[in-house]
C-alpha cells in the first residue's frame, strides 16, 4: 500500500521532480492543499510508461483538443523563463503583416481575402462561389441578431441588386439592439454568467440581471472593447464623474459559484479567487494561469510566483463570503454596490441617520413596554426605506492586504509576500515595461486600475488576438485559434497566424470597434462564400477546411433556437432588459431540487415569450430545452459550445410542451395570415419556418401529411377535428427542420 | 464531421483489448437497440435499410460520442449501481462496530464538530445491537436485517475520509471528485471513457428519493465542462419516466409517425442538396431513434413484466411505516428492481438516491436530530430492497458483471450532536474524517472488511483512504485506470480522481 504512513503524502507524489519533498500532515492541512484549483496533469512524470497525452501522436482518451503540431513540452527543473519561452508565437508583439501577392482576383478588396487566398492557393484551391442571396442573408441575421429574417427582408435583399446592399443589411443589423443581445450570450458564455450561487442552497445572487444588461448596452453602443475590459476589472476605480455601468461592470467578479457553507472559509476565500483568476486569465488574455495555483505552470512559462502575482491584484476585493466556522450557510459581504455618485449616498446615509439617532436615543431612555414597542416599529420602518437609488452586483475593495505564495496552494502554508505584478513571460514580450503595479501598497493608481491599463494596453501581444479571434469564431464556425480560451502551449496555434494579427491591429487601430470588425469581416469575400461541400478536389485537399475554403454550416445554438421557435410563432416580444424571467417548467424538473419550486416563481405569459437572454439563469435548473441543446456550463469560461447531435433533442422538439405551444401558435398565424386555403398556408409556413417557397415534392409531402393527419384526428375524436388539431403537428414539422436549425 | 471544434472523441490507450465476453444474455441486448444518448448503427431499426446507407452509416459511426468503448483492461464488471444514502448514513449504527464507544457511552472526550471548531462532547453509544453475520462474520447492526444476510457478498472499506463536513461540498465531492462545483461526476465519466453499451437508454440514470433532490441537485450529475451528451438522465418512477417521452396531449404514435414522415421527407431534399455534412444525416437518425425509444425506455420500466415473487422480494408490497416522514421500502424497492432492469439492459451507471429533500431534517439520513428516529425512518425503507437487488443479481447470474456501491457523502460523529440541534441530544453530526462505503459484485474480493476507524469510530486510522481512492477503486473495477481516463479542459488533462495520486484499494479486490 503506497499509504504505508498514515497522514502522508503516498510517496508516488513525491517521484514527480516539479513537487518538492515535503511531508504533510494530510488530516488538517493536507486535506486544504488538494484544493488546488485545477486538477493538473501530473500523470506524465508520475506515470513515465504511458505516453504523454498531449502529444501530437497521442491515442489517450479525450486528446482531440491537444495541440495537433506543436507537442508541449512538459517543463522540468526550477522555473525559469528561457528565450524559446518567450518565443512563443502568442507572447509576440502584433505585427500589421503586409498584404500577401495573390494571383487573379481583381474583384478581391478585402485584405482578409488576400491572406486566406495566399494560403489556399499555395494549395492549388480557391474560394467556393458565394452563397446564395437568401442563405447571406439568413447567416447574417443569425451571427448578428440570432433571429431568422422574415421572409419580406430576404425578398427586398434578394430583389435588391445594387452594389451597396450587402453592406446596408450589415449596417441594418448591426444597428438592431438585437445586435448587443446576440454578442452580449457569447460574453456571457465566457464569464460563466450565472444568477445563484450554486451549491446547497443555490441562492440568487442581488442584482445579476444589471450586468447582463450592461453587456448587452455595451456591445449595443459599440463601446471600445479596451473601455469594456476596464470597466469589468476596475469600473469603480476608473477616474472620472460617476458611471452606473462602470460599477454594474465590475460584477464581473461576482459571478463564480459561491459556496455558503464551506468546510473551510479561507481555503474557499481562495477558491473564489482562483475562480477570478481561471476567469479573467481565460477571457481576456486566453490562457491558463489556474495551473499555477500550487505549483508552477506545466506546460506554459507561468511560475507560481505569477500567479500570486496576478492574485495580488484581486487580493484586496471584499470576499464573497463572510468568514464562517460550523454549520449552516453563511452571510455575503459587500457584493453590491450603491449606483449613485458617492456624495449622494453619504447624503442618503446621513438624512437616514438623522431619522434614526433620536428613535434610538428615545428607545435607550424609555421603559414603557408600549412606547419601546412603538419605537422599534418606528425604527423598523426607517431602516425598510427604500434607497432613492438601485445597488448592483459589484466589487467593493478592502484596504490592502498582503499577498503570500500559498505552498502548494495550501491556505495554512503561507509563504513568499508579493506585490501584484504581471506575468513575467509577457513583461518583457510587450516592449515597454510594464506599468509600476509592482510597485508597494502606496502605488498611486489603484491595483486593478493597473492591472485593466496592462491588459489593454494597445501592445499587448494577448488582449487584441484574443478578440479578433472570438469574432472570428462566431462567424465562421471556429477561431482562427481553435481553442479561444487558451493560447498557451497545450492550445493549438493559429491556422492564420498573419490574419490573425491583421484583425488584431485593425481591431486596436478602429479604436477598439467591435462592429467595424464585423463590418470588416462580413465584406470579405470569405465570409460572403457558399459553405456547401461539392466540391471534391477542394475536400480532398482540405476536408477539414483549415483553409477556408467554403464558410462552415453551423447549428443554431440553443438560445438562437429558442429565439427562432418564438419568433416564427409570432409570439417573440422583444421587451429588452430588467429582472430575469421564470419560464414554465414541468414539475418533475422542478422536483430535482432539493426543495422543488424554491427561488422559481413563473413569469407572466408575454415576459416568457422574451428573448432567452432573458431568461433567469439558475445553475440548478437550467430548462432542459437550453440545456439538452449543449447550453453553457455556468461554471466554467466557454470559449466554444460543442454541438452534440442526440435523440432527447428529437424527443425535446417532438413532445415538449413550449414546443407545442409555439406550434398551436404558428398554426394560429398561418391561419390568420395566409387565409384558409391550404397551400397558401403551407406556402406562408414556408416562408416563415425557411424564408423560402416549397418545391413541389415539398408540398406535396406537407399535404400529404396533413391529409394523413386529418384522417386521424378524425377517428381520433369521432367527428371532424378543428384546424388546430390538424395544423399544429404540421407546424411542429416545421420547427423540427434542420434547414431551421442549421445555418448555411 | 463535427460541428465543434473542441469535441472530444475519447481514445484508449491500450485498446486493443477486446470487448468481447462469453456470451450472456445481457450480451445480447446491449446489441439490441441504438441511439438514446448518441447515434449507432443498429439492425433491429433497419427494416428499410435506412442505417445502412454508406451516408447515414458514416455519420452514425463518427458522430456519435456513446459509441461503445472497450475499456482500459478487461474486466467482469459492465455497469455500475451507485446506491447513494444523502445526508450522510451513520457507519456507527449500521457497520462499524466500536465496542470501546459501546463502553464509553456517556463520557466527555474533546471533539471537532465541523472544521476547526474543538468542543467538550459527549459520546454516544450505539442503540443498535451488533452481530456478526455469515461466513465472514462480519458485523452488521440490527437495522438492517436483510442485508444483514447477504453480508458475504460484500466487501467494507470503513477507513474512508473526505474534504467537507458540509453537505453541498461533500455531495459533489462524493460525485465529481471535486468538492467545487463545475465538474464532470463519475457517470459521466464512465460514460466518456466506457461509451453506452445500449444505445436505447441513457448510459448514466439517476433516480431520486421521491422526498426530493439532493443538495444541490442536478449539478451532481452534470458533465461539467464536458458535452451535456455525457450527463445524468433523471429516471422518474412513477409518471413519465424521461422527459417528453410521450407524445403531447391529443396526439398519438400514428401522429406522430405522420409528423417524422414529413419531418424525414424535408429532412432528406435539405441534406440532398449538402453531401459531405454528415451531420445532417446524424440528426436525421436521431428522429428515427427517438421515435423508437418511445417505445423501449418504458418497456425497461415496465415493473408488471416481474413476477409476484420478486415484488415481494424488493418489498414492493410491504407497508410503510408510522413514521409520518417515511415512504417506507415500496419506492427504493422499485428504483433497485429498475436498476436492474438497466443494468440487464446494459445501462452503464445507475445512481440511486435514498433520502431527499433539503438535509438537515430527518427525510435525509442526516441524522442531527436523533440517531435512532433516522434509522427507523431510512433502514427499513433500504434493507429489503438492497438485500433483494443482490439476491437477484446472483441469482440471475448479473452480480459478478455489475458493480453495486453503497454509501454518502460522509459518516457520522461518536458524540451526541448538540451543534446543529440546541442542546437536544441523542443526535450525531456530520463526520468526513471516517466513514464506512461497502462494495459487492464484479471484481470485488466479497466478505472482507478493509481499514478501521480508531476505537471510537471517530477517524480513520489504520489504511485511511481518501476517496478518491475509492474513486479510483470504482473505476479500476469498471474496466477503467484513472490515470488514463483524462479529458482535456483549461490547458490541462482533468482526471476524476484529481491532482493527487490516487491508488486503487486492492485490499477489496477479488
Amino acid at each position: 500500500m503506497g499509504y504505508g504512513t498514515p497522514g502522508r503524502f503516498p510517496l508516488s507524489a513525491f517521484r514527480f521532480p516539479l513537487f518538492p519533498l515535503i511531508s504533510v500532515d494530510l488530516n488538517m492541512r493536507g486535506v486544504i492543499a488538494i484544493v488546488c484549483s485545477q486538477i493538473c496533469f501530473a500523470a506524465p512524470a508520475l506515470h513515465a510508461q504511458l505516453p504523454l497525452t498531449t502529444s501530437g501522436t497521442n491515442t489517450s482518451v479525450g486528446s482531440a483538443a491537444a495541440p495537433a503540431d506543436t507537442s508541449p513540452q512538459l517543463r522540468r527543473g526550477p522555473f525559469a523563463i528561457t528565450e524559446a519561452d518567450r518565443a512563443w508565437w502568442a507572447f509576440q508583439p502584433v505585427v500589421r503583416p503586409p498584404l500577401p501577392a495573390v494571383r487573379g482576383t481583381p474583384t478581391m478588396q478585402n485584405p482578409i481575402d488576400a491572406f486566406l487566398l495566399a494560403q489556399l492557393q499555395a494549395k492549388g484551391l480557391s474560394f467556393n462561389p458565394p452563397a446564395s442571396r437568401r442563405e447571406l442573408i439568413r447567416r447574417a441575421y443569425f451571427d448578428l441578431i440570432g433571429l431568422p429574417p422574415s421572409p419580406e427582408a430576404v425578398d427586398a435583399f434578394v430583389a435588391d441588386s445594387s452594389a451597396r446592399a450587402w453592406e446596408r443589411v450589415i449596417d441594418h443589423l448591426l444597428g438592431l439592439p438585437q445586435y448587443g443581445e446576440r454578442w452580449a450570450r457569447h460574453w456571457l458564455d465566457l464569464v460563466r454568467y450565472a444568477e445563484s450561487n450554486g451549491y446547497e442552497r443555490d441562492a440568487a445572487k442581488p442584482h445579476a440581471w444589471r450586468y447582463r444588461d450592461y453587456v448587452i448596452r455595451s456591445f449595443n453602443q459599440d463601446k471600445p472593447y479596451d473601455r469594456f475590459v476596464a470597466e469589468q476589472l476596475a469600473g469603480d476605480e476608473l477616474p472620472g464623474p460617476f458611471d452606473a455601468d462602470a460599477i454594474i461592470a465590475t460584477g464581473f467578479y461576482r459571478l463564480h459559484v459561491w459556496d455558503d457553507e464551506p468546510d473551510n472559509s479561507l481555503a474557499a476565500e481562495f477558491d473564489d479567487l482562483d475562480d477570478i483568476m481561471v476567469a479573467t486569465s481565460a477571457t481576456f488574455l486566453g490562457l491558463t494561469v489556474g495551473c499555477a495555483r500550487c505549483h508552477d505552470h506545466k506546460f506554459d512559462p507561468i511560475s507560481q510566483a505569477d500567479y500570486y502575482q496576478l492574485l495580488a491584484f484581486f487580493r484586496s476585493i471584499n470576499p464573497y463570503g463572510l468568514p464562517h466556522t460550523g454549520g449552516g450557510g453563511r452571510g455575503t459581504g459587500r457584493i453590491t454596490h450603491p449606483l449613485a455618485p458617492e456624495t449622494e449616498v453619504a447624503a442618503w446615509n446621513t438624512r437616514q441617520q438623522g431619522k434614526l439617532e433620536p428613535l434610538r436615543a428615545q428607545l435607550a431612555a424609555t421603559t414603557n413596554a408600549e412606547t419601546r414597542q412603538k419605537l422599534e416599529a418606528q425604527i423598523k420602518n426607517v431602516e425598510a426605506e427604500p434607497a432613492p437609488f438601485d445597488s448592483a452586483l459589484a466589487v467593493q475593495e478592502d484596504p490592502i492586504k498582503p499577498t503570500q505564495i500559498l505552498h502548494r496552494g495550501d491556505v495554512h502554508s503561507p509563504g513568499a509576500e508579493v506585490q501584484p505584478g504581471f506575468l513575467s513571460v509577457l513583461s518583457r514580450a510587450s516592449r515597454s515595461p510594464a506599468p509600476s503595479a509592482r510597485a508597494d501598497t502606496s502605488d498611486s493608481v489603484p491595483r486593478r486600475l493597473a492591472l485593466a491599463r496592462w491588459i489593454t494596453r494597445a501592445d499587448h501581444p494577448l488582449t487584441a488576438r484574443v478578440m479578433a479571434n472570438r469574432v472570428w469564431q462566431h462567424h465562421f464556425g471556429r477561431g482562427l485559434v481553435r481553442s479561444p480560451n487558451d493560447f498557451g502551449r497545450t492550445g493549438e496555434v493559429p491556422t492564420h497566424p498573419q490574419l490573425l494579427d491583421y484583425l488584431a491591429s485593425e481591431l486596436v487601430a478602429s479604436g477598439w470597434r467591435l462592429k467595424y470588425l464585423h463590418k470588416l469581416i462580413l465584406l470579405s469575400q470569405a465570409y460572403q462564400m457558399s459553405s456547401r461541400t461539392d466540391n471534391p478536389a477542394a475536400l480532398r485537399a482540405d476536408e477539414a477546411n483549415d483553409l477556408f475554403w467554403r464558410q462552415n454550416p453551423r447549428r443554431a445554438e440553443a438560445e438562437v433556437l429558442r429565439d427562432t421557435l418564438l419568433a416564427v410563432a409570432g409570439s417573440l416580444n422583444l421587451a429588452m432588459g430588467g429582472p430575469s424571467v421564470f419560464p414554465s417548467l414541468p414539475k418533475e424538473v422542478h422536483s430535482t431540487q432539493d426543495s422543488a419550486g424554491k427561488g422559481w416563481s413563473d413569469s407572466p405569459p408575454a415576459e416568457q415569450n422574451r428573448r432567452t437572454i432573458y431568461l433567469v439563469v439558475k445553475r440548478a435548473l437550467i430548462p432542459p430545452l437550453l440545456d439538452t441543446f449543449d447550453y453553457s456550463t455556468t461554471t466554467v469560461p466557454v470559449g466554444s459550445r460543442s454541438a452534440t447531435t442526440v435523440a432527447p433533442q428529437a424527443l425535446m422538439l417532438l413532445d415538449d410542451s413550449f414546443v407545442q405551444l409555439q406550434a398551436g401558435r404558428f398554426a394560429a398565424r398561418l391561419l390568420r395570415e395566409a387565409g384558409v386555403a391550404e397551400t397558401n398556408q403551407i406556402r406562408r409556413a414556408f416562408a416563415l419556418a425557411l424564408q423560402r417557397a416549397p418545391t413541389g415534392e415539398e408540398m406535396a409531402a406537407a399535404r400529404e401529411m396533413l391529409a394523413i393527419q386529418h384522417r386521424l384526428a378524425s377517428a381520433n375524436r369521432g367527428s371532424p377535428p378543428t384546424p388546430e388539431e390538424v395544423w399544429r403537428p404540421f407546424c411542429a414539422a416545421m420547427l423540427n427542420l434542420n434547414e431551421l436549425l442549421y445555418i448555411d | 464531421m463535427s460541428l465543434d471544434p473542441s469535441a472530444q472523441t475519447p481514445k484508449v490507450a491500450h485498446g486493443s483489448t477486446p470487448d468481447v465476453l462469453p456470451g450472456t444474455r445481457r450480451q445480447f441486448l446491449w446489441q439490441a437497440g441504438a441511439g438514446f444518448t448518441g447515434l449507432a448503427l443498429t439492425a433491429l431499426l433497419d427494416g428499410d435499410g435506412f442505417f445502412s446507407r454508406p451516408a447515414v452509416a458514416a455519420a452514425l459511426s463518427a458522430a456519435n460520442p456513446l459509441a461503445a468503448r472497450p475499456p482500459h483492461r478487461l474486466t467482469k464488471a459492465r455497469s455500475c449501481i451507485f446506491l447513494f444514502m444523502f445526508g450522510g448514513p451513520s457507519q456507527l449504527d449500521l457497520f462499524d462496530y466500536k465496542p470501546a464507544l459501546q463502553k464509553r457511552d456517556g463520557q466527555t472526550v474533546d471533539n471537532e464538530f465541523r472544521r476547526n471548531t474543538k468542543t467538550k462532547a459527549v459520546l454516544q453509544a450505539s442503540r443498535r445491537q451488533f452481530t456478526q453475520h455469515g461466513q465472514s462474520g462480519l458485523w452488521c447492526s440490527d437495522a438492517l436485517p436483510h442485508l444483514a444476510r447477504q453480508i458475504d457478498k460484500l466487501a467494507f472499506v470503513k477507513s474512508l475520509y473526505s474534504d467537507s463536513f458540509a453537505h453541498g461540498s461533500a455531495v459533489l465531492q462524493m460525485n465529481s471528485g471535486r468538492i467545487i462545483q463545475g465538474h464532470p461526476a463519475i457517470g459521466a465519466w464512465m460514460s466518456y471513457g466506457l461509451g453506452a453499451l445500449n444505445q436505447n437508454l441513457p448510459s448514466f440514470v439517476v433516480m431520486l428519493d421521491p422526498r426530493g433532490g439532493p443538495t444541490t441537485g442536478a449539478p451532481n450529475w452534470s458533465s461539467g465542462y464536458m458535452p451535456a451528451v455525457y450527463q445524468g438522465t433523471v429516471l422518474r418512477t412513477a409518471g413519465d419516466p424521461i422527459l417528453n417521452l410521450q407524445p403531447p396531449a391529443g396526439s398519438s404514435r400514428e401522429m406522430q409517425r405522420n409528423e417524422i414522415d414529413l419531418i424525414n421527407k424535408l429532412n432528406q431534399a435539405h441534406a440532398a442538396q449538402r453531401p459531405g455534412f454528415s451531420e445532417l444525416q446524424a440528426r436525421i437518425a436521431s428522429y428515427e431513434l427517438a421515435f423508437q425509444l418511445q417505445a423501449t425506455a418504458p418497456e425497461a420500466l415496465d415493473l408488471s413484466q416481474e413476477t409476484p415473487a420478486t415484488h415481494e422480494l424488493y418489498g414492493l408490497n410491504d407497508k410503510k411505516g408510522d413514521h409520518p416522514l417515511t415512504v417506507g421500502p415500496a419506492p427504493f424497492g422499485r428504483q433497485c428492481l429498475i436498476a436492474r432492469r438497466l443494468v440487464e439492459r446494459g445501462v452503464r451507471f445507475v445512481q440511486i438516491y435514498s433520502g431527499g429533500g433539503a438535509a438537515g431534517g430527518q427525510n435525509t439520513w442526516d441524522g442531527h436530530h436523533g440517531i435512532e428516529e433516522n434509522l427507523q425512518i431510512h433502514a427499513p425503507e433500504i434493507d429489503k430492497p438492497i438485500a433483494a437487488l443482490l439476491s437477484d443479481l446472483e441469482q440471475r447470474g448479473l452480480l459478478d458483471e455489475t458493480l453495486v456501491v453503497w454509501g454518502g457523502e460522509f459518516g457520522r460523529q461518536p458524540v451526541s450532536e448538540t451543534f446543529n440541534t440546541g442542546g437536544k441530544t441523542g443526535g450525531r453530526d456530520h463526520n468526513p474524517k471516517g466513514f464506512t462505503y461497502w462494495l459487492a459484485g464484479g471484481g470485488v474480493k466479497p466478505g472482507v472488511s478493509y481499514g478501521e476507524t480508531d476505537e471510537l469510530g471517530a477517524e480513520a486510522v489504520v489504511n485511511r483512504r481518501h476517496l478518491r481512492d475509492l474513486h479510483a477503486t470504482i473505476l479500476h473495477l469498471m474496466g477503467l485506470d484513472h490515470h488514463q481516463l483524462t479529458y482535456f479542459y483549461g490547458g490541462l488533462q482533468n482526471r476524476l480522481t484529481g491532482v493527487l495520486d490516487a491508488e486503487v484499494i486492492r485490499g477489496v479486490l477479488a
